[in-house]
């Protein structure tokens, strides 16, 4: 099957907070995902799909089924660990992997292969969608209608960024880091904490409410499902210097700073919320530090943790009834404002 | 795999309970294990996953929570059978076990039928395979070791038993040890090697300190008295069998060798009692304050209550310090029994605990986890090939093949059991609109709530709140089964304006049809709390006509429902009765508001239906 042309990530109109949750995870995949809350139709798994397609192609190793990274032997597979050096290289761009709802256990994990098993009676594990994840991004549309068990065994994999097997006779282990992107629609449900705090960033997304932007979107829209290589050509030029300034963050952001002061207020900010545990600082800093790194800083300023602070925080606030959250929010914006910190 | 880049244990910051728990355990294995409950994002799994290098010679098992039984137990082993013609046992992670730790994260996720395998196995201390014509035993003996997060539910009191000890975890409260926590997991994020190796020295001496505790452990004994004393605790705190007392004097004596003491003196065993009472403490009726049933009281009460038996207070005071030696604390004279009463003494407080057994169904659909498997009674699409393949396994010798290593015939063929969480699920949809009283009963309805979850942990069962007032219907509490979630949504609660009760009832179909979706094992029931009343209309310009119509819809979706009537006054007008006879549901008039009242009658209503 031909594959369409996805739409290019640079032609989604507005919607500049996911965009930038996203850009963020491409740039540092230690930040811990996007879970994506909003209504339908605000081209939450456009964006997603559109995303891998501004990256460059990267190295993996040819046939593992685990696309180990040749550079980096602290998380190569058992495989890649014991084959015998020199590995040959293949260039490949980073996948969205999907996990649909409906999946079973048994192919998210991975399991016995039956006709192995079948033909050669030995023992072969058939690795599964969190194997095709390591180093991609897995995308599960609609995360809060996952069956409960799915959830148990995507937080064991998201934890460790191990998949670890013990089932049906088959004791395996696999690297499985991947970018975790959820979309949800509150309306349905909420997610198990657990689960929630496991995204490092959240966003909050709506229908543009401009009507000149929402003129905009359904005109794009048509000129796509028109001619979806021409419409990509447009755009190609922007997709091109998205994806250099990405490389290019990712290369300098182990040499950004930050201050002691900006370390304090992202305490302070966790601290005045009372959030559970240490999860919203750690990722606070390590959003800010990426943000810096992707306009070109050399050390976080103010508007890192402005930025950071609003990807990081809507879901680990504890949430009042009938009290709008967004108050919250705009209290810590002010405490960022009104900070005693050195801006360079 | 990747064993070598985990965050060093004496690179965390605080968590000194949890530090101690887990030395303790290194020191001197039979106490048992801990069970580490607490908030997310509080280095839980952390702390467990870097004991290995603590203490080289132990083993680590971890238990994913997929696992299926054969792979925990071990079983026929497939190779051998059809290779090598021969019946042979594969081991599984018990064996892996015996003598370690068995590390399992997110404790309170793990399937039922996986906990009574771990019961069975550590209270007999052997591992006992009688399956697929095998017949092997093997020693299992293994400290557990768990974390959970108590938002997810609880784990029932037998499971409990089995850990020896019980820690609290918490995030740090101060500024500055925040910013360390952050400055020292970013340090680790960007080179785990270098940061491993500064904390070398560190972990260096630790170890060496771990090791001579472990030599000297074997020279410390309790006393007489000592034990006499354990005794007298674990009978106070009405600890069920004597399990308790043993962990105390093992928890005392491995606390006086970390502490290089050479016998064990009261601060260890009080140390050991904060460590190894709170979640074998049973109920003290006679401490228990009697709730209060009605009214505004009702709702202050169950909070006080709450408070009261939260683990979160646990140990507070953070006098305990890995390093200094607890000595200090104590000086009462050995030998002599002393006089301690666990009430004033140790500041212990008991778990919130549900009594009874959690009940994870067995599910007839192909969702849910794999858990074992088993011959099938009728025609089966849900075939578990592994346990297939070692129930024919052993007959390929006398099989024809056909040019593939194994033949599989029908009778062969085992299905797979799998199993989901089930229970019950309750929607309180009620009415909180400025009619008198409509705090009262949004005070009634928390106290409910908190009741039935206070029990759901034995029936799986999930509660959710939807409030209707003033404009529309409004989703307090999400379907739930978690105790601290629904504290949390409902620390404040809002009344007043009027009655849409119409969007209410729509609000609640939404929110059960996609439940269902969700949970289709569940059973869903609704219940209405209202006078009936509606003055909001929704769809036409008429409101009652409107909540006839959302009443009717519910039916026709089939959803169980119960009315409460809360309808007062000289003059009834019944409308809630009505809505009752629309809705197809039970109707209860209610004599009094209280939280008693509504929590009776929904019990009642789920035992007849049941």
């Amino acid at each position: 099957m031909e594959k369409k042309t996805a739409y290019p990530f640079c032609a989604i109109v507005g919607q500049e907070e996911m965009k930038r949750a996203l850009i963020l995870n491409m740039i540092n995949p230690l930040l811990g995902g996007v879970l994506i809350r909003g209504e339908k139709g605000t081209a939450k798994s456009t964006a997603v799909r559109a995303l891998a397609d501004v990256l460059p192609e990267r190295a993996e190793v040819e046939g593992c089924r685990y696309a180990c990274d040749p550079s980096d032997d602290s998380f190569w597979c058992d495989e890649c660990r014991e084959a015998a050096i020199p590995k040959k290289e293949l260039f490949r761009r980073m996948r969205v992997v999907n996990l649909p709802v409906s999946a079973t256990e048994d192919r998210v994990v991975g399991t016995i292969d039956i006709e192995h098993a079948i033909k050669h009676g030995e023992k072969r594990f058939e690795p599964g969608i969190l194997a095709e994840a390591n180093r991609n991004i897995l995308y599960v549309d609609e995360i809060n209608l996952l069956e409960d068990h799915l959830v148990d065994v995507l937080l064991d994999s998201a934890a460790m960024g191990v998949n670890s097997i013990e089932r049906e006779g088959i004791s395996y282990t696999h690297p499985s880091r991947f970018i975790l992107v959820g979309t949800m629609n509150p309306e349905e449900g909420d997610l198990r904490p657990q689960l929630l705090d496991r995204f490092g960033l959240v966003v909050n997304i709506q229908a543009e409410d401009d009507i000149g932007r929402r003129i905009e979107v359904v005109k794009r829209r048509l000129a796509y499902e028109d001619d979806p290589e021409a419409f990509a050509r447009l755009y190609s030029g922007e997709q091109k210097m998205l994806g250099e300034r990405i490389e290019d963050a990712k290369r300098r952001l182990r040499s950004v700073t930050y201050s002691e002061d900006a370390l304090k207020l992202i305490a302070k900010i966790s601290v005045s919320l009372d959030v559970d545990g240490h999860r919203a600082d750690i990722t606070m800093l390590k959003t800010a530090l990426t943000n810096a790194a992707f306009r070109g800083a050399q050390s976080v300023g103010r508007e890192d943790i402005a930025a950071a602070a609003r990807l990081a925080l809507p879901h680990r606030m504890r949430k009042r009834p009938f009290d709008e959250s967004a108050l919250d929010l705009f209290d810590i914006e002010k405490m960022i404002e009104k900070s005693d910190f050195y801006d360079e | 795999m990747m064993n070598d880049s985990f965050y060093p244990f004496s690179a965390v910051v605080g968590q000194e309970d949890i530090k101690l728990a887990l030395v303790l355990n290194l020191i001197n294995p039979a106490i048992g294990g801990v069970l580490i409950s607490g908030e997310k994002g509080t280095a839980k799994s952390t702390l467990v996953r870097a004991l290995s290098r603590l203490k080289p010679d132990t083993r680590v098992v971890s238990i994913p929570l997929g696992i299926t039984e054969d792979r925990l137990t071990g079983g026929l082993s497939i190779e051998s059978a059809i290779k090598k013609g021969i019946r042979e046992f594969e081991k599984g992670l018990l064996y892996a076990a015996d003598g370690g730790i068995l590390y399992i994260d997110e404790v309170n996720l793990l399937s039922a039928h996986i906990v009574n395998i771990l019961l069975t196995v550590s209270s007999m201390g052997e591992n006992i395979v009688e399956r697929e014509g095998i017949s092997f035993s093997h020693s299992s003996r293994f400290a557990l070791i768990g974390s959970m997060n108590p938002e997810e539910g609880q784990l029932k009191p037998s499971f409990l038993d089995k850990f020896g000890l019980y820690v609290e975890a918490k995030g740090e409260k101060n500024t500055e040890d925040r910013a360390e926590v952050v400055r020292r997991r970013i340090e680790y994020e960007s080179s785990p090697r270098d940061f491993i190796e500064k904390y070398e020295a560190e972990e260096a001496l630790l170890r060496k300190r771990i090791e001579s505790a472990v030599r000297a452990l074997g020279e410390i004994r309790l006393s007489e008295p000592q034990y006499a004393l354990c005794a007298d605790i674990a009978r106070e705190g009405r600890c069920a069998g004597h399990r308790c007392e043993i962990v105390l004097a093992e928890t005392a004596r491995a606390h006086a060798a970390w502490n290089l003491k050479s016998s064990v003196d009261d601060g260890d065993i009080k140390l050991a009692a904060r460590f190894a009472l709170p979640h074998r403490m049973r109920a003290l009726p006679e401490l228990r304050p009697e709730p209060e049933e009605s009214g505004a009281a009702d709702a202050s009460g169950a909070d006080q209550n709450n408070a009261q038996d939260t683990p979160a207070d646990l140990p507070e005071n953070g006098d305990i310090d890995l390093n200094g030696d607890s000595g200090k604390e104590d000086t009462s004279e050995i030998g002599e029994k002393p006089n301690l009463s666990i009430s004033s003494d140790f500041r212990i407080k008991k778990l919130l605990l549900g009594s009874g057994k959690r009940n994870k169904a067995k599910t007839s659909s192909r969702s849910g986890r794999y858990v074992k498997a088993r011959i099938p009674v009728k025609k089966t699409n849900d075939i578990a090939l592994d346990a297939t393949l070692r129930a024919a396994a052993l007959y390929q010798r006398s099989r024809e093949r056909d040019g593939n290593a194994i033949a599989v015939r029908q009778s062969d063929i085992r299905e797979k059991v799998r199993e989901k969480r089930t229970g019950v699920t309750i929607l309180f949809v009620v009415d909180a609109s400025g009619s008198m009283g409509s705090m009262r009963r949004m005070r009634a309805v928390k106290g409910a709530v908190m009741a039935l979850l206070d029990e759901a942990y034995q029936k799986r069962d999930r509660v959710g709140i939807i409030a209707f007032r003033d404009k529309g219907g409004e989703t307090l509490l999400n379907i739930t089964r978690s105790v601290d979630l629904a504290e949390k949504e409902l620390r404040v609660l809002s009344t007043g304006g009027k009655t849409p009760l119409a969007a209410g009832l729509l609000h609640a179909c939404q929110l059960l049809t996609t439940e269902k979706l969700k949970d289709p094992d569940a059973l869903q029931y609704l219940v209405l709390i209202s006078d009936g009343k509606a003055n909001v209309p929704l769809m036409s310009s008429d409101a009652r006509k409107d909540s006839s119509a959302a009443a009717e819809r519910l039916r026709t979706l089939g959803i169980q429902s119960m009315v409460l009537d809360t309808e007062k006054g000289f003059i009834e007008y019944g409308f809630a009765k009505e809505l009752a006879g629309l809705m197809g549901s039970t109707y209860v008039k209610l004599d009094a508001i209280s939280k008693s009242e509504i929590t009776s009658n929904i019990k009642e209503m789920i035992k007849i239906q049941r």
